[in-house]
């Protein structure tokens, strides 16, 4: 009879259910880090006084 | 919508593996198995969403620092002979130990001298310091020898005794952490530390260095960053209300000792020393470490040494690993957040100033891994009281006392354990954002800058649980 090698799959699969929330976490941390920086260039760009009148 | 797709397929895929997945077995058996409601990886889930909610919170309602600048007050005076009186007690117990240690019967759990080191002192210490501050310091048997001879020796010497050299600022807490790593060692590793001879041995000799130390740069100085158990005990007293002072007991905002706590060279080092070191002592009763280590042994063996010292070097690698993984991680946060503040400090100075916050996750490691060692085996002390030699003393008339494996039950023991684990870590939390808050100009920097800290927390958090559930299957 032929046996899979996954005898072990279903222990390592819940160690791997510990390091999911901290996957979860950093990715929206990072998404979350990279919207705010956009937003505050936004924000900077918006507050920049122009250096010269605009051409007539 | 996309996210929220992702989001209930996330849930799916958890609940699923939840049926499917088979639940651990209890191999030790001692006090029962846990009766939990929910699998034990779920609990690592809800601990990331109380930090995350923690977080947010702490964003939104905590604008400004509170802990850098809190003030304390006196609230009672305290008769200043209590301290010789602690000093002697301290001298007492530790004679004690050293007589039991050498003269007792050498069977472990018969014999005074493991128990008090290994459960009453390391763990039991550990437990009263954040409750009710700096009692080792009191009861310090070497402090209170050293000033006892510092005392008369100025009494007799005519010109007083020379200053003692000025403690090199390089050296920081290094001394705490090589001393922590190497009570570590012998706790874990070490073949002979249920003998109780070759215990007394080692704290005599954990005494001569400690002697040779504050002969040479001070009581006071030696004790604040050299000797391993001041110094630890001290750092985990930071988190108490309470501060005693020769004469005098001060009341504070809890966290708030710790922020004062000065960022010496090797402080980082200690603390990664005191969660690494802990992690190792779950790790190594997993099945993973219990795949690994005879495959190590066994190819270390190869090279010629015996089996025993093989064990001993396939242990001590995993110890130093275990080390350098924490360090890591805690690294890998700072240099997140190094990046995310600009604020030109290098990542060691920022890994220094923020050292403070995994002062609690230590705390919680200990409480989270050893609670269950004082609950049980902390019991012993009990009967080894009448009968410290384990010779048929019966002084107190409680030598007859057996260890109660039912007082308290196995979920209990998880429950307090996670718990113990969530705090600590919304305690770091609260201190590295009431220090970003204090050290970057901007209260949005300062946020973005601990998303970094979250993600350490989360991920000491997960080890940690994981490490328990590891430990206990």
């Amino acid at each position: 009879m032929i046996q899979l090698p996954i005898a072990h799959a279903g222990h390592w699969a819940v160690n791997l259910l510990y390091v999911l929330p901290l996957v979860v976490a950093v990715g929206a941390l990072m998404t979350q880090s990279w919207r705010d920086k956009r937003h505050e260039k936004a924000e900077a760009r918006a507050d920049k006084p122009a250096d010269a009148p605009p051409a007539r | 919508m996309q996210r929220r797709r992702l989001l209930v397929l996330l849930v799916l895929v958890a609940a699923g593996l939840a049926v499917a997945l088979p639940e651990a077995a209890l191999a030790h058996g001692i006090v029962g198995r846990e009766d939990l409601p929910i699998p034990k990886w779920l609990f690592g889930w809800a601990a990331t969403a109380v930090l995350v909610a923690s977080f947010v919170g702490l964003a939104v309602l905590w604008p400004k620092p509170r802990l850098e600048a809190a003030l304390e007050r006196r609230l009672a005076s305290v008769p200043k002979l209590l301290d010789p009186i602690c000093g002697a007690i301290g001298i007492a117990l530790f004679v004690l130990v050293l007589y039991a240690g050498f003269a007792g019967t050498q069977t472990t759990t018969s014999n005074l001298t493991p128990t008090f080191v290994f459960v009453i002192f390391w763990v039991g210490l550990a437990i009263l310091s954040p409750l009710f501050g700096d009692v080792f310091a009191a009861f310090n048997p070497w402090r209170a020898i050293a000033r006892a001879v510092a005392g008369v020796a100025a009494l007799v010497s005519r010109d007083g005794l020379p200053a003692p050299l000025p403690y090199p600022e390089r050296l920081g807490r290094w001394p705490a952490a090589i001393g922590i790593l190497a009570f570590a060692w012998v706790e874990l590793v070490y073949s002979g530390r249920g003998d109780p001879s070759n215990l007394a041995v080692l704290a005599l000799a954990y005494a001569a260095v400690q002697f040779v130390g504050m002969s040479l740069y001070g009581i006071g100085a030696w004790n604040r960053y050299g000797d391993a158990f001041a110094v630890y005990y001290g750092l985990l007293a930071r988190i108490s209300p309470l501060r005693w002072e020769r004469g005098a007991l001060y009341v504070r905002r809890p966290l708030s000792g710790l922020t004062t706590l000065d960022p010496v060279p090797g402080t980082v080092a200690l603390l990664c020393v005191l969660i690494g070191t802990t992690s190792f002592d779950g790790f190594q009763n997993g099945p993973v470490w219990g795949e690994l280590s005879p495959r190590m042994t066994d190819a270390i063996a190869g090279l010629g040494v015996s089996q025993a010292t093989a064990l001993e070097l396939a242990f001590t690698i995993g110890l130093l690993a275990a080390v350098l993984v924490v360090a890591g991680l805690y690294r890998l946060g700072v240099t997140g957040m190094q990046r995310e503040s600009s604020d030109g400090m290098t990542a060691t100075e920022l890994a220094r100033r923020f050292a403070h916050s995994l002062v609690p996750i230590a705390l919680a490691y200990v409480v989270a891994h050893y609670f269950s060692l004082l609950a049980y085996e902390g019991q012993r002390i009990v009967y080894l009281a009448s009968d410290p030699l384990g010779e048929g003393a019966d002084i107190f008339g409680s030598a007859g006392a057996i260890v109660d494996y039912t007082w308290i039950s196995a979920t209990a023991i998880w429950y307090v354990q996670v718990i113990a684990l969530v705090f600590g870590h919304i305690a770091g939390l609260i201190l590295a954002h009431d220090r970003a808050l204090a050290m970057f100009s901007d209260g949005r920097i300062a946020t973005r800058s601990q998303y970094w800290m979250l993600a350490v927390m989360i991920a000491f958090t997960s080890l940690g649980l994981w490490l328990l559930s590891a430990a206990n299957s």
